[in-house]
């Protein structure tokens, strides 16, 4: 169902960067009868995507995946407010930072350039609303046709999706899960947007409904020619559609690369652990956990954030943030131990 | 919507019920339009004669036949408690889902004027509005004044399903597709808010129905139109009890008790309608 991607090395020339996200910082700010507390959960984050590419985000729950992704889409609300960074988008063969947008302009790219499945997304539909009318309710101003013409725009969208038109007129809990999961995808490339965001769209769906959905969203995404970020915590998701991985850990990104050069062959110790965690078939090797939880991100630990948990942890950890560095081409680890900035591997 | 209706009808006992005893006070009161009298004419037939086949409900010491006369009493306070229940409906939706929405600095200054109305005693409120207005006191005035005090309740209600919906994925994903506040409030939320906004217009009918008999019986509102307290007015004004001429005082509470009951059983229907959960309840299954 999934065919061989083509081959992007992130350095070469003839590729073109459609997201480019440059030491994005996001925290929570609360502020509770007098205590203020500021959770970290997107702390320096750089990374961009290719056109035509998916680029995977993984990582445990409360890592910052969804966190991350928000920023990126510039849906946030408070109490979560931008610390640093910027988040570029190109569209219509312009670079623009999208905190830069004023509301029109971000109204407007929103769907035709930018559109987001948000998690749980089976929820996106209004439980009294018919479909077609969630349809016009959000795509409709942007896709700038009459109304019969989108209408139709839509019925032929969904047969992508292999839905057919009746669904427009169910409500959405006529639904199955994975019908509802198709519409929305429907809906999120029904304006054929340069850039897809997807935030665990397929969690909720068992696992023949899951690789059927993901497939369809290979689909769409190839014949639309957009680019994506798929975050889910699902490795197994990301060995299957995913072009280029990153391994988030609390609210930083420890690791990168290709996809399948990530999980085969991962440099980053909580990389290996997670790759490891997966079940295998034929594999009777006791699975052990590792010790520990995920650190408080209001109160992160010094150094690697990753030490305190860290079968390999040395003294530079417990002190030092490790920066990312290139361990390979286009693979980028930060650790201290198994990618030391000055290790021979090292190309800068 | 129809079908709705038919399923009550068959399935819920109370709704068959509200839905019959309300239609025959519909009923009855649409006779007004062929009544032989016009309301407020007095001295029409002869005065103290008790229920008999020339005239069904008797006739009162003013000379009025008290079957047509409680035609008019029974549509003007049913149409009373339709126009509060209406206007204040418009305002605790407003209120209710500005509030729940935009939550923050504006919540907090709505729902304390909220808190206000809620808290203020309302019937010595309006005997004052009565003394303010005196002759110039008209139902449609008492209706507005009503309104403009029964809404608190409902507003808070209304609030707290607009707090649910706002933080509901559906929503986030309005905003992010460029809906107008108005537009997510109007087209995406107030549909769901429709069905408590249905149930709680029955509640305020009754509520309002309520306080314009209490005040009307104390000759508190405008005492020439006919209203179901109107008319008891006129029967302890003519010390209709100690008369013996019971027939004056017990029709109209009759026909308001069965107004009260059909409305209040439309009422409790609409919420299982509305909310299963409250019907589990009652089955057991909650628990069970």
């Amino acid at each position: 169902m999934i065919s061989a991607a083509p081959s992007l090395a992130t350095d070469a020339p003839v590729t073109e960067r459609v997201l480019t996200v440059r030491e994005l910082c996001a925290y929570y700010r609360t502020r509770y009868s007098g205590v203020r507390r500021e959770v970290r959960a997107v702390d320096g984050v750089s990374l961009h995507v290719d056109r035509n590419e998916i680029y995977g985000i993984a990582g445990e729950s409360g890592c910052g995946k969804t966190t991350l992704i928000k920023t990126i889409v510039r849906g946030i609300r408070p109490p979560l407010a931008i610390a640093g960074g910027a988040v570029t988008l190109r569209f219509a063969g312009r670079d623009r930072d999208i905190y830069a947008l004023d509301q029109r302009e971000l109204e407007n790219i929103r769907w035709r350039h930018l559109s987001y499945i948000p998690q749980s997304s089976m929820n996106v539909l209004n439980p009294v609303r018919r479909v077609r009318q969630s349809f016009v309710d959000f795509a409709y101003r942007h896709i700038g046709r009459p109304m019969p013409d989108f209408l139709q725009r839509v019925e032929s969208h969904l047969d992508r999706v292999r839905l057919e038109p009746a669904v427009l007129d169910s409500y959405p809990h006529e639904l199955s899960v994975g019908m509802r999961q198709r519409v929305t995808i429907a809906l999120a490339s029904i304006c054929r947007p340069d850039f897809i965001v997807a935030d665990e769209p397929t969690s909720a769906l068992d696992v023949v409904v899951q690789k059927e959905v993901l497939g369809m969203l290979h689909d769409v995404q190839q014949e639309i020619d957009s680019s994506m970020i798929l975050v889910t915590h699902d490795i197994g998701v990301h060995a299957n559609v995913t072009d280029r991985l990153g391994i988030m850990y609390a609210g930083r990104l420890v690791e990168e690369g290709r996809a399948a050069e990530v999980i085969r062959n991962p440099r980053h110790p909580y990389t290996s652990n997670l790759v490891t965690s997966l079940p295998r078939i034929g594999d009777v090797t006791q699975k052990c956990g590792l010790d520990g939880a995920p650190p408080n991100l209001a109160d992160p630990p010094p150094g690697c954030r990753f030490h305190p948990r860290c079968p390999l942890a040395m003294a530079t950890c417990r002190a030092e943030s490790p920066p990312l560095v290139d361990v390979a081409r286009g693979h980028r680890v930060a650790c201290w131990v198994t990618a030391p900035p000055t290790s021979p591997g090292t190309v800068q | 919507m129809l079908s709705i209706v038919r399923d009550l009808c068959r399935h819920n006992r109370e709704f068959r019920a509200g839905a019959l005893l309300t239609g025959f006070i519909v009923v009855f009161a649409a006779l007004s339009f062929v009544s032989p009298y016009a309301p407020r004419d007095v001295y029409v037939v002869p005065p103290d004669l008790p229920p008999s086949l020339a005239y069904w409900f008797g006739t009162t010491s003013r000379g009025q036949d008290v079957f047509w006369q409680l035609t008019f009493a029974i549509r003007n306070t049913m149409l009373f408690g339709f126009a509060v229940a209406l206007l204040s409906r418009l305002i605790s939706i407003a209120i209710g889902m500005w509030s729940g929405y935009k939550g923050g600095f504006v919540d907090r200054v709505l729902m304390s004027i909220n808190d206000t109305f809620i808290v203020i005693p309302l019937f010595p409120l309006l005997v004052l509005f009565y003394f303010v207005m005196r002759d110039n006191m008209s139902w449609p005035l008492l209706a507005l004044a009503m309104a403009c005090l029964g809404w608190s309740y409902d507003a808070r209600l209304i609030r707290s399903v607009a707090m649910s919906l706002k933080s509901r994925e559906f929503t986030q994903q309005s905003v992010f597709s460029g809906m107008r506040t108005s537009e997510i409030v109007l087209q995406e939320h107030l549909p769901y808010v429709l069905p408590i906004v249905f149930y709680t217009t029955m509640n305020n009918m009754n509520w309002s129905i309520g306080l314009e008999v209490t005040l009307s019986v104390l000759g508190f509102t405008n005492i020439d139109t006919p209203t179901i307290g109107v008319v008891i007015y006129w029967a302890n004004q003519h010390t209709a009890m100690v008369a013996g001429i019971w027939w004056w005082i017990f029709f109209p509470v009759l026909f308001v008790v069965i107004l009260f009951i059909g409305l209040f059983l439309l009422a409790i229907s609409m919420n299982e309608y509305i909310d299963p959960r409250s019907r589990l309840a009652r089955m057991g299954g909650m628990r069970g």
